[in-house]
């Protein structure tokens, strides 16, 4: 038996921010529609389909509790999401203001119906059109990004997080203690704060790309190319980075308490802070290797730091 | 005149106004006078747009960071406060609402990062009152995921001791060498990641 | 476990300008360094700034690392502010050099802005003689028009932006962009000539029902 389809009251009211005066060419009605997915009486496995159309630019926020996010380039103008539930104790909201700058796609739990972890899980797999921003935000439920360039926020409490092939972008992500994994990506920003899960970067290169964690393991093996700021640090956990012997960096490492020790080729290089010498002694280095161009830094309280030839 | 010429002088005729000779061709050419027509007329419809695109709130949440630590912001620092510089929208989730429970944590955890940043004569009455503030929350914070989900409660429980841990490390560490920026840097960094847990705490909510 | 859907507007950022604090004001305590007058004067002009940037480089990330330089420039520098000026001009000013600068730092150095934007041969607009064709007229869809000026090369869009959307005289746009006038209304005019290529394609394209 199918829900009918439930319109809730309109609770948003656009944008805000300027009071400008709007003329004909422009909105001024900010209705923002509201489509509200219901899940079907299934026993497993129903999948619905919904489209957004929003405007380049544009924010798209997905919100899931378990289950998982699949995120990839899409070649129509249009927002595609597959959603697949497994019961009907939960529900898919899909909303887009009247401007078409700000959509989202939710998952809402029917707690009043006890759903199990299993009842609650939903499978999202969203295709993506380019110029649209993406902010992915879940619980359990693991999220893989591929393919989609521009600025992506991912956050996720123990789902494990995987992002492959961007370039030109903004990468944001952020765990608890779940694995994260980004793979050729290069020329982006990339920034990633995890308190226990480990994190792996796989020919990734940018601008700017920062890691960090507390006890999660960083591994990098990458040639830090672009002349951009590399910056690796953790409390505890060890640092490896795998550099090729092309790998033209500025590098400086440096731990309170752990070891630091490299068998890269690099030139070595005094350091007025902190010479590794006396009590920085096997706690300190800094080299270059060929020009010199992109900086990395690598800092820790405790953890080992290695840099090695790949 | 003809065609090649009056495009030539186009630019000045749509932006300023034409001459005579000007004014006759486009009188008496129909591909000119369309064109002069096409291009005034995006001109004006340019004039017309209006600003319409907001950014994400990361650009504050930024421009929040380099503000506190190019000390271009001042809090105010009354006897026996901690100096609390107000900026909830710093552990703010993006596109959240606060529960009340979210406001506390979020509070609390501005709370310890403006004692980090400052207090420059670190006070036993100072460094109480953040601890006791930390614990509480701490313990609010796991109750209230735990009640949502035991399991992802017992992540944040775990991620919040090792986050302390390191507080507490780079605390001795900058106390031990003052002055050091690493030292200054890795306590800003422990800070950070504490207000990361209860910015991504916040975010959930259980009935 | 429930999600948090959000509640009324889709961004938390705080409404701005609070109950009784005027801009002037804002002003004021910003100079003092306070932190909720810098909230309060970025949600006031964050969308102008912003929407500058974007229409000035097409692309949101970049556009939001200016606008971010903006406003840090613009909070490092607020003490200067005499009033001379009205507070936006100043900072829409201020927003236009950190875009042109952020542009000068991409080129070569030994190139000049303007020649790094100057569009390659095939970017440049067909000329348009004795061949009538149907008018634009009424407005202008505001999405297509976004999208045809996001289309433009980038010198061409630099300087329409300036002018036609921002109001800037090629005096000023001259003296921005470090190029002559002469340049910046032959800019300017390949611009709109560019635009409407590519309105009257899209307006032909849907007329062919495609």
């Amino acid at each position: 038996m199918k829900w009918p389809p439930r319109v809730r009251p309109n609770k948003h009211t656009g944008l805000q921010g300027d009071t400008n005066k709007m003329t004909k060419l422009n909105s001024t009605a900010v209705i923002g529609a509201l489509v509200i997915m219901s899940a079907s009486m299934a026993v497993a496995g129903n999948v619905k389909q919904s489209r957004l159309n929003l405007n380049p630019g544009a924010v798209l926020t997905i919100v899931n509790g378990g289950g998982s996010v699949s995120l990839h380039a899409g070649t129509e103008q249009q927002v595609v999401i597959n959603a697949t539930t497994y019961s009907d104790k939960v529900e898919v909201d899909t909303r887009v203001t009247a401007d078409r700058t700000r959509g989202e796609v939710i998952t809402h739990t029917l707690s009043q119906q006890r759903p199990s972890a299993e009842d609650a899980k939903v499978d999202y797999d969203i295709a993506v059109p380019s110029g649209i921003s993406v902010i992915v935000n879940t619980s359990t439920a693991p999220i893989t990004v591929e393919g989609v360039s521009g600025d992506i926020t991912v956050s996720s409490d123990t789902g494990q997080i995987v992002a492959r092939r961007a370039s030109k972008s903004h990468l944001h992500v952020r765990s608890i203690n779940a694995s994260v994994e980004i793979a050729d990506v290069n020329g982006t920003h990339v920034e990633v704060t995890t308190a226990g899960g480990p994190v792996r970067l796989t020919r990734v290169s940018g601008p700017s790309v920062e890691v960090s964690t507390t006890t999660g393991k960083i591994t990098y093996i990458g040639d830090c190319a672009g002349g951009g700021k590399y910056k690796l640090s953790t409390h505890n956990a060890p640092i490896d980075v795998f550099l090729p012997e092309t790998a033209s960096v500025d590098m400086e490492a440096r731990s309170s308490e752990g070891s630091v020790d490299s068998d890269f080729p690099f030139t070595k290089k005094d350091h007025e802070s902190y010479p590794p010498t006396g009590a920085n002694q096997g706690r300190a280095f800094s080299g270059t290797s060929n020009s010199g161009l992109s900086s990395v830094d690598l800092r820790s309280y405790s953890g080992r730091i290695r840099v090695k030839k790949q | 005149m003809n065609c090649e010429q009056l495009q030539e002088i186009l630019p000045h005729v749509i932006d300023e106004g034409g001459n005579a000779d000007a004014d006759a061709h486009l009188a008496s050419c129909a591909s000119c006078g369309e064109l002069a027509h096409d291009l005034k007329h995006i001109a004006t419809q340019a004039g017309l747009l209006l600003p319409m695109h907001d950014p994400s709130p990361r650009v504050w949440n930024n421009i929040q960071q380099s503000l506190v630590s190019e000390g271009l912001i001042r809090g105010g620092r009354t006897p026996g406060s901690a100096g609390v510089t107000a900026f909830p929208q710093r552990v703010a989730p993006p596109h959240r609402a606060w529960t009340p429970l979210g406001s506390f944590i979020a509070a609390a955890a501005v709370l310890l990062l403006a004692v980090v940043l400052f207090r420059y004569t670190p006070s036993a009455a100072g460094t109480q009152a953040a601890n006791q503030a930390s614990a509480s929350g701490d313990q609010q914070l796991i109750s209230r995921i735990s009640k949502g989900d035991p399991a992802v409660g017992k992540a944040y429980e775990e991620s919040l001791k090792q986050v302390n841990s390191y507080i507490a490390d780079a605390e001795k560490a900058a106390k031990d060498n003052s002055g050091d920026a690493f030292a200054s840097e890795q306590l800003m960094d422990a800070y950070q990641h504490k207000a990361m847990l209860y910015e991504m705490a916040a975010a959930r909510s259980t009935e | 476990m429930k999600i948090a859907a959000p509640k009324g507007k889709l961004t938390q950022v705080k409404k701005v300008i609070a109950p009784g604090l005027s801009e002037a004001e804002a002003i004021d305590r910003a100079k003092n360094g306070d932190a909720e007058a810098f909230e309060a004067l970025y949600g006031l002009h964050k969308r102008r700034v912003y929407s500058l940037c974007l229409r000035m480089v097409s692309n949101t990330s970049e556009a939001e690392d200016l606008t971010q330089e903006a406003f840090l420039q613009l909070y490092r520098k607020i003490s200067t502010f005499r009033g001379e000026s009205a507070f936006s001009t100043w900072l829409h000013r201020l927003s236009v050099n950190v875009v042109l600068m952020h542009l000068r730092k991409k080129s070569l150095p030994e190139v000049s802005l303007d020649e790094m934007l100057e569009p390659v041969q095939e970017d440049a607009p067909k000329k348009d003689i004795g061949s009538p064709d149907t008018t634009l007229t009424g407005s202008i869809d505001r999405v297509n028009l976004e999208r045809a000026i996001e289309d433009l090369p980038p010198g061409y869009r630099i300087i329409f932006v300036l002018h036609d959307i921002e109001g800037y005289e090629h005096n000023e746009i001259a003296e921005m962009m470090g190029c002559s006038i002469g340049n910046s209304k032959s800019q300017l005019h390949k611009a709109r000539m560019k635009l409407r290529e590519h309105l009257k394609f899209s307006r032909a394209e849907k007329t062919a029902g495609r």
